[in-house]
Parts: C-alpha cells; structure tokens; sequence
C-alpha cells in the first residue's frame, strides 16, 4: 500500500471535457514558501486561468486542496479550501469545509484535486485511490443532496467513501449554491456548487486507503496531542462543544449585536429560540459532531417533529443560519428554521445568502417594490415562515419569474428590480454579508470590506478585538504593543488587528486547521503551527516564517482580483452598513461610514505595501514577498 | 479483567483514536491500520474494536496458533511472524474487529497496546474507557439503582 511523505505533495488534474487524468509533483520551494492547501490553491487559480474567464464556463477550474497537514493527529486540521472564480462576485472564491473528504483524498495520494471542462453530459467523479473514473450521474441530476449520497454510496457497494455533492440549485446555477461535504458539512459561500454544476458535475467521490508519513513521528505527534489537549480546555471550545456556534446568540443580543429584519433591528423577541442553548434544552438536539480530527465538535444534529414545517433529521443549523433564514426573515419559530436549513442543505443552497436574499425580497414587497403580482402568490412579509419555505425550493428550481430572479443574488436582482432596492440589499462585491454587524466592530469592517471573496467573516475574523479573554487581549497585545487595543470600536491600529488576522487565517487554512481554533480560541496558534509544519517537513521554520507565507497568499489572492480589475473603490460594505446607523441598543448611532473605511484602507495598503489609489500590490512589495515570478502578469501599480 | 468499553453516545467521530491508532503501531497516519474503526451512522457514531471473546472464534480458526491468548494483559493477539495470510479470523470475528493490513499483508487485531491502550488517552469525549470491569459494572449498577430510585421519589 502506498506511504506518502507529507512533503510530497501531488496533483490530480481532471480535464472533464476530455476524459484526460493527470498526476504532477508540487515543487518543494512551492511548499514552503505558500504553505500548501489554500495557498497553493491561489497560486494554481492565478496561473491556470486568464483574467475575463467565465466563471460558469468550462474554462473556469475548480481546485480541492485539503491542508498541509490534513490526515494527521493534528487538532481540527482535516479542513479542505475548494478554490475558483467566484460567480457570485466574478472574483476569487475560496471556500473552506470541514466534513471527512479532506482528509480522504490525502489518504488516497492527492493533495490538490482540479478540475477543469465542463463534461458532455452529467457525470461524477470516482476517485479510489490510483483508480480515478468519471462516471455518468443522468439518474442523479435533479436529486437532492442526500438522495444522491444514499445512491453513489449505493451504486460503488461503500457506504464509508466521502462526497461532495451539489442539489438542484447547483445544477440550476444558483449564484449562492453550495457542495454538501461528507453528507452534513457545507463549502457554502459565493456560489461555488454552480460552478460544479457548469461542469456537469454531480458529485466528488472518494475512497482513500493509504499512508501518510511525517519527517519526525515523535515530535509531531507528541506536540500534537498537546495541542489537541489545550485546545479541548480552552473556554472557547468549551461553549463550542457544549452549545454550538449558534450558542453566541444570547451573547450577541446582549452586546446589541444580532442581524435582524435584513440588517434593519439588531433585536429580535424570542431570540433565545434561535440559540444553541435552546437546541440542547427542547430536546431537538440529538448529537455532536466532529470534523475529521478535531477536538471540539461544533457542529450540531438535529431531529424535529413538526405538523406544520415537516419533520427534521439532519445537521446544523449554525449560528449564521439560526441569523440569516432566521432573525433576518423576522423569524423565531425554531421548527421553521430548522426545516429552512434542512431545505437549503438537501437543494443544495448557502443558507447566508439564501437567508439574505429572502429578507432583502420580504424588505421589498414591505415596502412595496416586489408587487403582489410580482410575489406570484406569495405574501412576502417578514416573518413568514410559509412564503420562505416555498421560496427557498422556488429559487433553488429558479421556478417562476421570482425565483429565478432571486437566484441571481441581492447585487443583480436589485438592479433588476430598481428604486432603491439596492441600498437595502446587504452584499459588496456581489456577496451577501455574513450576520455581523460591522457599524460596532471596526476590524470587522475593514476585515470584511478587503475581504476578496466579499464581505464576510469567512476569510479572516478578528474576535480577538473584543477582548473578550486573557488570551484575545494577549493576541492584541502581541499584535499593537498594547492590550488597551482590545476595543472593537477604537480606530486606532485596526489596520495592524486585521493583516494580522488575515496571514494567521490564510495560514491556518493552508494547514488545514479549522480558525476557529487559531481566531476564536487560541490554542492552534503562529509558533505551535511552524513546529508542527516543521517536523512534518523535517526543516526549521518559525513562526515569522508562516506568518511570512499567510502573507504571500492573502498578496495573491489580492493579485487575481486587481488582474480582474478589482480596485480601491471595490474595498466596501453594504450600503446600509455604511449610511444607517445602529438604530438601538448599546451601540446605537454607531456606523462605519465612508470617512472612516477610508482611513482605514489607507493605513491597510500601506501596511502592506499596496498602491494607496488602486489598492494593488506594488512591484516592490512582490519582490520582497518572493511572488514576483508568480504574479508575472499584474497590470501596473 | 480491565477492557476497554465503549461509550458510543460520547463519540463525534473525530477519529483521533483511529490516527493515533495506525501512528502507535505502524508509524504513519493511515485509518485503514487502525486496530480501532469509527463507523459513522446519521447523528449517531460508535467506535468498533475488538472485545476480547471469551472463547474467541478467531483463536479457534487459526491454523497455525498465529492467534493466541496473551494471559499477561490479558488479551487476544495475533502473533504477525506466524500469520500466514489466510484471512480466517476476520471471516470468523463477529464484530469485524479484525482487518487485513494491505502493507504487511498480515491480520491485525488489537491487542489494547500491551495494557496502555493509545487510544483511550487521545480520546477527548470520553467515549472510550479503559478500566477493570468489576468497576465499569459497579457504576452500571450503581446507575441503575439511582434511576429506579429517582423515578420512585418522583
């Protein structure tokens, strides 16, 4: 059986168009300086297609790349980056997913899988260890998630392989489709399953049954489990375990912070029903689940009994879920929302967006730019669970002239619809924002305004600025020299908290760590990950060393969108967020309004050596990073 | 007798055990050498390992005594030198605790490493115990009388 060096790290190339599979070797140099995972997965988007590509075109590539260290003891490292041109946004698109497959395509000899083409007729992607078949998915197209699980796991007689798996909005190339992973894990955001489903392809199914070795057992393995111990006592994890992400709720609606009512309240009554807290003491809750190798177990399995909504029996839902197709639509009846979710996962939706688009929609007919007639039946009022139950599978199908309008996303349903719609509709870049209210936390705003991928907390979080532990005012301290920054509505050094944030999380993911163990708790930190990176490679490296590659790959997700024509004035957030202040609560009147994201721009593009009016990297800057000779073809500064 | 139990309520399926399962005995991060499986059914995971028969079929079909009772631990192990391949113990072992390593083409088995089993110490959730069976059923028992007792009062 095969024995695999981590350091040897390899490609699977699937052209879909042609049948053609292809193995290559990754370059050492490559390995270290962007850190494998995420990283790489950058560099190959940047190389393999040129600027303009059609995201939903057979041009377009869609990377898998689990960590560096995905398939090893390391604490909550089996996270996998699927990487391409987002449609959502016509940029770079990054998403991360926990689940099993990660770590099983490493077992099965491959550390990036990319696919390109778009296959003549519906297919899926057999992948058993050197055996790779794209067979023909006609009878699965048009089924949903789990549906379509039960039968490939059926069909290959193995019901331990890992998938992922697009539902019928992928297919129907819903701008805000998603891949369910491992069955019950989401790679969510930006529409990533249309790009899947332009392929014609169905699923990713994988069988792995070999090795991997890492260049000194011992200490990686001893410095591991001490990892994975601190992190299972760390506070953080603690509440994660017990609760669940939705289990910051009662939290965020003391701080004045929930999004409700499509970003118009931050209150909602009855919002404990919406919390983690609340799964657990009504008895919906029925399990914990890990991610592969991880020692927190955030994520949630549910069962409901509802006459009304119809029964539940799946995972989640998260706190973005509990806010999105919850608070945000004006609703609170937990059956409804565990149903929605149910809805999203099994059609194949992201529940972020497809939360935001139906509150934006409710917003709409409220104020009378949706018609009745335009509503085709439905009353679109916030708080109706009825109407958003039937949207959710209308834009899924793009059944009628609604649905099909509202799987364009907020950015392009707004401009169809008119009037001032758009300044209601929560997206930047063509994204939904994620329910953070960034008028409160200023590291937020900037964080989610640079983000690449759209204004979310998905490509860096900045927690640490609240200063709600010993150990998050430790990470500001070590970040501005001063623990007194640990203040999320300060101004000063918010600059300085988010690159920070940024080359932390991009090398968290090139690992494979989960962020949430590196940005929420702090048990995976900078040094601990550089040891370990180290013994699994046998080299030294430190931790200035990773934080040096975080960097390179947040400059070269930065390189794609500038060579898209991305520029300064696209670092924005939502038009709401930056012209209505906080209507109640402790933080009312608050807002991070245009004066203010600008100094914060300029301070962030010089801290990174990006030019001040465009906001692309300067040549300069390439150089000292060592990407000069991967960002060949940069427009000029 | 102490052996290792099994609490599969506890388990997430994070699989450490199994990593560091194939890490102890083998050297490499591989799911497929661990003696210890985590067998994933919706919502609800359970660990799979062997238990230790009392007259153990998979002693009992062995031809060539590579399979044996190690009185010292004590424990069913299999003795690698002597396997000769023939697969019989996995067929005879009811609870597909015993498994084929492609690498060594041998049966493996676990043999609870000696009586320090790895695998309860990476285990976070507390979903396996390694403790003398004389207090595992004390507990049992103990927690059963409190239940009648509370539903009594109640």
């Amino acid at each position: 059986m095969n024995i695999r060096d981590i350091a040897a790290q390899r490609i699977l190339n699937v052209d879909l168009a042609t049948g053609q599979v292809s193995t290559e070797e990754v370059s050492r140099r490559d390995l270290v300086r962007l850190l494998g995972g995420r990283g790489l997965a950058a560099k190959f988007l940047y190389e393999r297609i040129p600027a303009g590509t059609d995201p939903l075109g057979p041009e377009n590539v869609l990377i898998w790349s689990p960590g560096t260290l995905s398939g090893t003891n390391a604490p909550s490292s089996g996270r996998t980056s699927v990487t391409c041109k987002g449609p959502a946004t016509g940029l770079y698109l990054k998403v991360s997913v926990g689940g099993h497959l990660g770590a099983e395509l490493k077992y099965a000899g491959y550390d990036y899988l990319v696919i390109s083409g778009r296959a003549p007729h519906p297919v899926y992607l057999w992948v058993d260890d050197d055996r790779v078949e794209i067979r023909p998915a006609q009878h699965l197209w048009g089924k949903g998630t789990r549906e379509t699980d039960d039968l490939i796991k059926a069909e290959l007689d193995d019901d331990e392989i890992q998938t992922g798996i697009i539902g019928p909005a992928g297919e129907n190339k819903v701008l805000f489709s998603c891949i369910m992973v491992s069955r019950y894990n989401s790679a969510s955001r930006g529409g990533v399953g249309a790009v899947m489903g332009s392929k014609n392809l169905k699923a990713v199914a994988v069988r792995g049954r070999g090795a991997l070795r890492v260049a000194r057992p011992k200490p990686y393995f001893d410095l591991a489990a001490r990892m994975r111990r601190e992190l299972a006592a760390d506070a953080g994890s603690e509440s994660l375990y017990n609760w669940g992400t939705s289990g910051s709720i009662p939290g965020l609606d003391e701080m004045g912070m929930l999004a409700a009512y499509n970003f118009s309240q931050v209150t909602i009554d009855n919002s404990e029903r919406l919390s983690g807290q609340y799964l657990v003491d009504e008895g919906y809750l029925t399990g914990r689940e890990s991610c592969f190798a991880c020692s927190t177990a955030c994520h949630r399995y549910v069962k409901s009994h509802s006459d009304r909504w119809g029964d539940v029996d799946d995972s989640g839902p998260e706190l973005e879920t509990m806010m999105s197709l919850g608070a945000e639509c004006g609703l609170t009846d937990t059956e409804a929302v565990l149903r929605a979710n149910h809805l999203c996962n099994d059609y194949g939706l992201d529940t972020i967006s497809a939360g935001h688009v139906i509150s934006w929609a409710m917003e709409c007919y409220e104020r009378g730019v949706i018609s009745p007639e335009q509503a085709e039946g439905l009353e679109l009022g916030f708080g109706n669970a009825e109407a958003q139950l039937e949207l959710i599978r209308r834009i899924a199908f793009r059944e009628g002239l609604l649905g099909d309008l509202l799987a364009e996303g907020t950015q392009r349903a707004s401009a169809e619809v008119g009037g001032d719609s758009w300044k209601w509709a929560i997206q930047a870049k063509g994204l939904e924002q994620s329910a953070v209210d960034t008028r409160a936390a200023k590291s937020y705003a900037l964080a989610f305004a640079v983000n690449p991928r759209g204004p979310d907390h998905l490509m860096t979080e900045t927690y640490a600025e609240f200063g709600f532990t010993e150990e998050a005012r430790e990470v500001i301290r070590k970040i501005t020299g001063d623990e007194k920054y640990a203040n999320a509505t300060l101004l000063e050094k918010r600059a300085d908290i988010v690159r920070w944030h940024e080359d932390c999380y991009a090398a968290t993911e090139a690992l494979g760590f989960c962020v949430f163990t590196s940005t929420a708790a702090f048990a995976v930190n900078p040094e601990n990950m550089a040891e370990l990176f180290g013994h699994a490679l046998g080299i030294e490296f430190s931790e200035e060393e990773l934080m040096l590659g975080g960097r390179r790959i947040v400059t070269l997700e930065r390189c794609f969108n500038a060579r898209e024509g991305a520029r300064r004035e696209d670092d924005m957030l939502p038009w709401r967020m930056m012209n209505e202040p906080v209507p109640d609560g402790p933080n009312k009147g608050m807002i991070t309004d245009q004066a203010m994201l600008d100094r914060f721009l300029d301070e962030y593009y010089a801290l990174h050596g990006w030019d001040p009016a465009t906001g692309i990297p300067q040549v300069e800057t390439l150089k000292a990073l060592d990407l000069a000779d991967v960002c060949r073809v940069l427009p000029e500064a | 007798m102490t052996s290792l139990s099994v609490n599969a309520d506890k388990c997430t399926a994070c699989r450490a055990c199994e990593l560091t399962c194939s890490f102890v005995k083998e050297g490499v991060f591989a799911p497929y050498r661990s003696r210890i499986r985590i067998v994933r059914l919706h919502g609800f995971n359970v660990p799979v390992v062997c238990v230790n028969c009392a007259q153990a079929p998979c002693i009992e079909v062995c031809p060539t005594g590579a399979v044996y009772r190690d009185r010292a631990v004590p424990v069913v192990r299999i003795n690698e030198a002597e396997c000769i391949g023939c697969r019989e113990c996995i067929k005879a072992c009811p609870f597909g605790a015993a498994d084929w390593d492609d690498d060594k083409d041998v049966a493996i088995m676990c043999d609870l490493c000696g009586g320090e089993p790895a695998c309860v110490a990476s285990c976070i959730y507390g979903a396996l115990d390694f403790e003398p069976e004389a207090t595992v059923v004390r507990r049992k028992r103990r927690a059963t009388a409190e239940a009648i007792a509370a539903r009594t009062a109640g």
